[in-house]
Formats: C-alpha cells, structure tokens, sequence
C-alpha cells in the first residue's frame, strides 16, 4: 500500500474549498488534518486543553482528548478509531479519554456513500463532496475503519508534526533533531523533553504545508496488536450510560403505541379520560399521520401501563399474512423480475436446453434487530433551541429528525451521543427521534425519555426483508456450468432511504444491497444469471447486520453445496476448484479446512459443514462441527471461523466480533422468525422470538489471515456465513436439505 | 416504604405493584440495571436479592421490603472491583454491554453458590441473553473468576 502523492494538489484545495458552506465552514479532505479552522471542532464543551485538529484535543495534564465521532455499539469503535491516531501520535492508549463530537462535516463518513476509501491526498470525488456537504455522520456498513484507516493516521501524524515543531521552536532548534515518544518531544541532542500538555497550546498555533508520511506496517506499535477496550471498564460496573440511561433533571418518561396494522392510522383515543387518570399520567399525544400515540408520566412504568391500556379508533389491513407473502413471492419470481444484476454467458438458454438440472427453492423470513436495549429517545426542547440524549447510529440523522419536526436549525440541536445498546442497523432509522421530538414539543422545557416497549420494538420496526431464491443449476464433475438465481424481496436500500433521505432513494431496481453475496461470486462460472423482483408490501424493511448478504450468503452456499453433492464431490474441494482466480479466497477456504481437519473423519456422531462469503471488504470461511443428540436435536459445538479483512487493528476485537457475528447468524438460523397473521406481527417478546442462549452458543476457534491489503470490515462479514455452514451439518447429519430457515421450524432443536 | 440497597437504605413512595426495575431506574435514578424484556425472559434487570440472583421487571417491589438487594452498582466495593468484574475486563466481554450488568450479577450468584463451577454448570445457571453473542467470553471469564477468587481465599485463609 503506498500512498503516490505525498503533497496536496491545487485542485484539492479548490476542491476542499468549494465545500465551505453554511455553519459549517470547513474543507474536507487533506485540508481538515493541517487546517487551523478544523480545531473550533473539538474546542467546545471538551474541557482544558488545545485541540491540533477536529480529532485531537491535548489538556495541560497530559491527557489526550479524542473525538470519536462513530458510535459504539459494542463493535468497538471507541477503540480501534484512537487507535488509529495514536499509532501516529505517538501516545499511550491508557492516556486517551474518547469524547462524542457533534455531527459536523469533518465527521462525515463518505465510505458510507461511495464505498471506497478517501483519497487523503488528492481531496474529493463528486460524490464525497456531495456526502461531505450534508454531511453523512453515521455508522454502519462495517464502514468504520475502510473509512478511517488513512484519515485517522494522518490526524494522529499532523498532530504529531506540530507539537514536534513546537517543541524545536523551543528549543531554536531544526525539527531534525527531535522525535516524539509516548506523549513526550525528545530533543536527540541532550534528551531534553517536553510533555505534548506543555506542547499542546504553542503547537495548536502551527499551520502545516502538507501531510506527514504515515508510517510503515512495519513500525507500527499498535495496530495490529491487541489492545485493550477503553469502554469495557465502565461496562463491567454499570456506569455505562446508554440511551435509556440518559437522567435529565425534571424528566419525564413516555411510551409509544404504534397505529396496529402496519399501514394503519390511528384517527383517536377512545378511552382518553380514562387513560388521563392513570396514576403519573400527564399527557396522551396523538403522533403526526395517525401512526400512533405516546403516554407521558412520571414513571416509565406508570407510561408503558397507561399506552397499553390505549384504545383507538384505527384503520389499516387487517388481512395480511405471512401465507400471502409466500403467495406474492411465487408470482414475483414468476412474473414480475425487474432486475439482473448479473447476466454472464447464457444460463437459462443452456439449462433450458438441459434435460440434467438441479434445482432448489430457498427462502428465508422477516427479522428483528432486537437490540437488547429498547428503542428510545431523550428529547428537551426549549425554544429555538434542542438537546437530544440517543444511542443512534447516524449523529446526523438525529439533528435532521429534530429538525424536521421543529424546524429547529441543526446547529442548534445539541447532540449527547450515548452508548448503544445494539445497533445492527435499527439503530439508523429516523422513527425514534421524530416520535420523541413530536413529544417534546407538545411539553416544551421539559426533558422527555420516550422508550418503545420491547414489544413495540418488535412488532414495529424495520425488518430483514422476507426473501425466496430459486435456483437452477447445471454441473459436472469440472464445476457448475450454468448458475441462475431469481429473487423475490422487498429493496432495503430503497424502503430505508424514502423513510431516511428520500430525494436520494434509488428504485428498488437499482439496489445493491438486494443481490450483494448473491451476484458475482467468487466462483468460476461461465453462465451465470442472477435477478430479482420487488414485493409490495406494507412492511418496512432495513438494513439488518450484514444486510442482503445475510440471506444471499445461506441461499448461494447452501445451494452451492447442493451443487457439489450432486456430482458426488467434496464441498470443500468442489468449492476449491472453482476458485483458482480468486487466491484470497481460495486461501481462506484452504485454512478453514485446515484448521478444522476437514479432510479427517469426524468421530461417530459428529458432522460438519462448510461455507465461504464475502462482505463489506472482508472474506469469511466457516466450518460448522455438530453432534447428533437425536433424530432432529443437535449441539451446536465448534464454528471454526477465518477471516481475511486485510490489515489488522485490533485482533482482538476482530475475534470477538467473529464470535459475535456467528451467534447474530445463529440466532437467525436456529429460531428467527417474524410472520404475520391478520395484518399483525405474531411475535410479541423474546419467548416468541427466541435467541442463542449460553446453553446452545458454540465455541468459537478463529483464525485471522495476515495479509497486507487496505483493510475490510468485521462488524458484519462472520454473520452470513453461520446459517449455511451450519445447514450443510444438518445435511450430513440428516441428508435433509433445509431450504428455508428458521431449523425450529422443520422440527429441528438444539442443546 | 424502605429498601435496602447496597447496603444503604431508601424510603420510597411508589404502588407496591411496581417492579423492582423501575423503582430502581426511574424512582432512584439507579440506571445500571437495565430494562430489556419486562417479561423476565432476557435477564439484563437481574440484581440479587438475599444472595439470588433474581429478574426484576416482573418483581413487585412489594416483595422485596425487607430484603437485602444488591444491584450491579454494589459490586465493587469501596472501588476495587470484585474478581467477576476484573476477569470480564480480562477477557474482554463486553461488547454493546447493555446485558453485562445482569450477566455479572449473575456470574456473582452462580460463584457464590458454586465457586468451581463446570461448563455445564454455567450453561444451566445463566439464563440470560446477550445480543452481542459474548457467551464464549462469559464462560472463560467466570472460570477465571473462580479461580482468582479461590486464590483469595486460600490466601485470606
């Protein structure tokens, strides 16, 4: 990986000039790490210190402020991002304190938009200028570190460069003769040295004339070490504050009935006076559009009570059912495919033209985030001003839903960005806050913490799309010669952004997300026909972990597994040989094998079974090992786990996040299920919509491949794999091969 | 009505049939016990009451008059961490760790009771879901704990 411009163009900073706009007058782009204007944005509310750039704040103590501007839902972004900078910075890890910056442009996640990395040198594209001008501040798409990887290094060496320069002003001596060292600026001559606190106001002064060069892999102190959380000590003593920790003097609590049918529209309350006289009740509101109700009280308990008690008048479809869905899904694959994404060669001319074709009908449910934390937001609203208390994974989006609500200008919104209790993508949608801030408005100056029961949360959120796949296939004993997929699904991309962005929502047609993980895979074939149709319906579907890759995963490796079975090979060495042109993948496939003994016999009672996926930058191998308990119950015992996510910044939140990915996947595969019936979800609460519990969690053995490229993300890519890996077990346990998912409901159990 | 938190004592003024959890969260301001289900399914309310470690969404505060309660905030003592919370730092557990503070108690419960216990003992004792899916760090962690609070006894013995 070399970086070929070391200085900054003219046309970077006309670039980085022509994006000064509004409040927000500052360039993005190499600019922001040498630029005096960026340091206003660690300058308020961050205590003592001087700030070198809109990351690096340094307090007279010595203790290294941090702008964290991601949100951390438990992959651990408060970690790996000051890793980042310090790496460069040259201090310790126990010397950073992480704070949440208010979403301003310097902030802006532009990887989120263009899926590539920011070129630090040479400034924007069209598209970054466009993502830097609203700006995107937000969190998800295992973007964090592809975006940050450059950027955050070359804060961390700015940073860096100037207080090396102020310590040689000091001292009237040329920049040569010093170095920086774990916070300190060492004078070689005599090993005078100055702290980075007593550095940090004379070097907040010096403008630099371009980017440092960051350092070689080889020089690297940090990255790619483990280290150590700087958010886990406050969460083993419950001082963690989250969303719904958020304790704002003279709040009060609300909670939120949402209309019954998920087209429906509540016209009033019924039983108002009744509901008025609950004990701690103050105020039924009536939310905007009919889509529900909110009970302000004094107690959240005294609020959920009073909204369940809620009776409307309503309207809505009381008639949908997961039946119809399965229905419409038929019909779409039939009649109605909009898109192909992938349309290599002729694959349906030559199965067609096949008398010798394998077939599979594949399809997999709606889903629940179900973040352990409740959905909820804390909204003040005083005058022409407003103060929100949130886990939420878009900063940005909290300031616009506020916005829209109260026309309050976004400078205006203060941001008190908090710890997430799961995120997995719900946690990036606009309800939530347009419903607290349509609260708060009708209390003014009073602070109000609206929560969505758990079963609000469930039975009212944005699902994982519904999706059916069908294959058809035509292999021999060199590979697959022809490969054609048809799928029917609700766009995520598109139902997200109407509710999010909607002047950016594509058509569903245009989507990527709905046949990422399904087309152009990795795999040598030379007829190859992947498309799909869209379901209209009234349910909203959103980005859940791992997003289309977390069915395209289970359809493609699963089938790809019927595929080899067929022709009586190995899957893994089928898989194999159809890999030859894709080395990175081919080598993570080879070590999963490896260090699950694949080509050695498993003891009696034992299976296993293997899948290979790509997402979100990174290539994930799994092997799942099984032991047969009886007819359909098994215990889930090892996942053997390899993941290829180019460089590594800290293995061991990678490791953790594969652990966690595989359970996400598993908790899918083995119980998740959202269905309708009579235009109502059927799943209320955990008990209806089970998860792996420590009873039936597999250990996890995980292998990290070290591998010199840009890096790729880790949040989601161990997710997809989990379900097919895992089915391919059942297969070789029960030669019944489970085409839609979840295992419970084919009768299957685990311990 | 008093309660005994912590070892220190509250007088509250609520319905006696409202659960634990929300007298501690929304009453005390008390918010390291966590709501997740209401149903006493998940297991992210868990505090321990006389020593049990017992759900406290669906647990009428009437019940608890009287009894020694001691939530996540009580598991330090006079700062220093217990041996439980120091083998999650360890092991690095938490991940969101929303359920952690249940967890922990949990954990402490189970080693109060069982101060060895097996695979299969943690399996049947901790009930509790974690979204994040940090089991695998959980069971080593507890039988770190177990270990390191066996080595404190020996000594302290």
């Amino acid at each position: 990986m070399t970086n070929k411009k070391k200085k900054w163009t003219r046309r970077a900073f006309i670039i980085a000039g022509g994006v000064v706009g509004g409040g927000l007058a500052v360039g993005v782009g190499g600019m922001m790490y040498v630029s005096k204007k960026i340091k206003e944005y660690t300058g308020e509310g961050f205590g003592d210190g001087s700030s070198l750039n809109a990351w690096i704040r340094i307090a007279p103590d010595n203790t290294i402020i941090m702008a964290v501007p991601r949100a951390e839902m438990g992959q651990g972004v408060y970690t790996s991002m000051p890793m980042l900078i310090a790496e460069e910075l040259e201090v310790e890890m126990n010397s950073i304190k992480v704070i949440a910056p208010q979403p301003e442009s310097p902030y802006a996640n532009p990887f989120i938009v263009v899926n590539k990395p920011r070129d630090i040198y040479n400034g924007l594209s069209m598209m970054e200028k466009i993502a830097s001008f609203m700006p995107i501040v937000a969190t998800g798409g295992s973007t964090t570190i592809r975006d940050s990887y450059d950027n955050l290094r070359a804060a961390g060496a700015s940073a860096r460069e100037m207080l090396i320069q102020a310590a040689a002003t000091q001292w009237g001596v040329d920049r040569s003769e010093c170095y920086a060292q774990s916070g300190y600026v060492i004078n070689k001559s005599n090993s005078h040295k100055l702290s980075y606190g007593e550095l940090a106001t004379a070097a907040s002064q010096i403008e630099l004339s371009e980017i440092p060069k960051l350092k070689d892999q080889k020089d690297f102190k940090i990255l790619g070490k483990p280290v150590q959380r700087l958010d886990i000590p406050e969460k083993v003593t419950g001082e963690a504050e989250y969303g719904l920790d958020a304790r704002v003097e003279n709040m009060l609590y609300a909670a939120i009935r949402h209309a019954t049918y998920h087209d429906g529209q509540i016209q009033s309350v019924a039983n108002q006076s009744e509901i008025e006289a609950m004990p701690g009740v103050e105020k039924i509101v009536l939310l905007p559009n009919g889509v529900g109700a909110a009970v302000i009280a004094n107690n959240t308990w005294r609020a959920k009570n009073a909204a369940l008690a809620l009776e409307f008048e309503e309207t809505g479809d009381n008639t949908l059912s997961s039946e119809q869905i399965a229905k419409i899904q038929e019909d779409v694959i039939a009649n109605n495919i909009i898109a192909t994404p992938q349309n290599d060669g002729n694959a349906t001319e030559v199965l067609d033209a096949s008398d010798n074709v394998i077939e599979g009908k594949y399809n997999v449910p709606y889903l629940a985030h179900a973040c352990m934390e409740p959905i909820n937001c804390t909204v003040l609203i005083n005058g022409d001003k407003a103060e929100v208390w949130i886990g939420h994974q878009g900063s940005s989006l909290v300031r616009e839903g506020i916005n829209a609500v109260t026309g309050i200008v976004l400078e205006n919104i203060h941001v008190n960005m908090k710890y997430l209790g799961g995120g997995f993508g719900r946690r990036a949608e606009l309800d939530m806050i347009l419903h607290a801030a349509a609260v708060a408005k009708e209390i003014e100056g009073t602070p109000v913490q609206l929560v969505y029961t758990r079963e609000e949360s469930m039975r009212h959120e944005m699902y994982r799309p519904a999706v059916a796949s069908h294959f058809r296939a035509k292999v021999n004993e060199n590979g697959i010669e022809a490969w054609e997929n048809k799928m029917a699904l609700q766009s995520v991309g598109y139902s997200s952004m109407m509710r999010i962005k909607p002047t950016f929502a594509e058509p569903p047609e245009k989507d990527p997300s709905s046949s990422e993980g399904a087309a152009h895979l990795p795999y040598q074939m030379d007829n190859v026909k992947v498309a799909f149709g869209q379901m209209e319906l009234p349910v909203l579907v959103g980005n859940w972990r791992s997003v289309g890759s977390s069915q395209n995963a289970f359809f493609t490796e699963c089938f790809m597994d019927e595929c080899a079975i067929s022709v009586g090979q190995d899957p893994y060495l089928f898989r194999k040989k159809m890999l030859k042109n894709h080395p990175r993948f081919e080598a993570v496939l080879d070590k999963v094998a490896e260090i699950s003994n694949w080509s050695k016999p498993l003891p009696k009672g034992k299976f296993r079974g293997i899948a290979l996926h790509k997402s979100f930058g990174s290539i994930v191998g799994q092997v799942a090992e099984i032991t047969k308990i009886d007819e359909k119950s098994f215990s889930v015992d090892k996942f053997y786990n390899v993941i290829d996510c180019g460089r590594i910044v800290n293995p061991d939140t990678i490791e953790a996040q594969m652990q966690s990915g595989i359970i996400f996947g598993l908790s899918a595969a083995l119980y998740g299920e959202i269905t309708f019936s009579e235009g109502e979800v059927e799943q209320f609460n955990f008990p209806q919509y089970e998860m792996v519990r420590m009873n039936v969690a597999p250990t996890v053995v995980n292998h990290i491949m070290e591998i010199d490229e840009y890096p790729g993300g880790v949040g989601e890519p161990a997710t997809p794999p989990a379900a097919p890996a895992l089915a391919n077990a059942l297969f070789a346990a029960t030669g019944e091969r489970i085409r839609s998912l979840p295992f419970k409901k084919h009768g299957y159990s685990f311990a | 009505m008093e309660l005994i938190i912590n070892g220190k004592s509250h007088q509250i003024d609520v319905e006696s049939s409202m659960p634990l959890l929300w007298v501690l969260r929304d009453e005390l301001d008390m918010t390291g016990t966590k709501y997740g289900c209401g149903v006493a399914s998940c297991g992210t309310c868990t505090v321990m009451l006389d020593g049990v470690a017992t759900k406290t969404c669906t647990l009428p505060v009437s019940a608890v008059e009287g009894k020694e309660i001691k939530t996540i905030e009580g598991v330090a003592t006079e700062g220093q961490l217990s041996e439980v919370q120091k083998a999650w730092i360890e092991h690095q557990v938490p991940q969101c760790g929303y359920c952690q503070s249940g967890m922990i108690v949990a954990a402490e419960a189970l080693l109060d009771a069982n101060p060895a216990p097996t695979d299969e003992d943690i399996n049947g004792a901790i009930n509790n879901i974690c979204r994040c899916g940090t089991y695998q760090r959980i069971r080593a962690a507890i039988h770190t704990a177990a270990k390191w609070r066996a080595e404190k006894t020996n000594l302290a013995g």
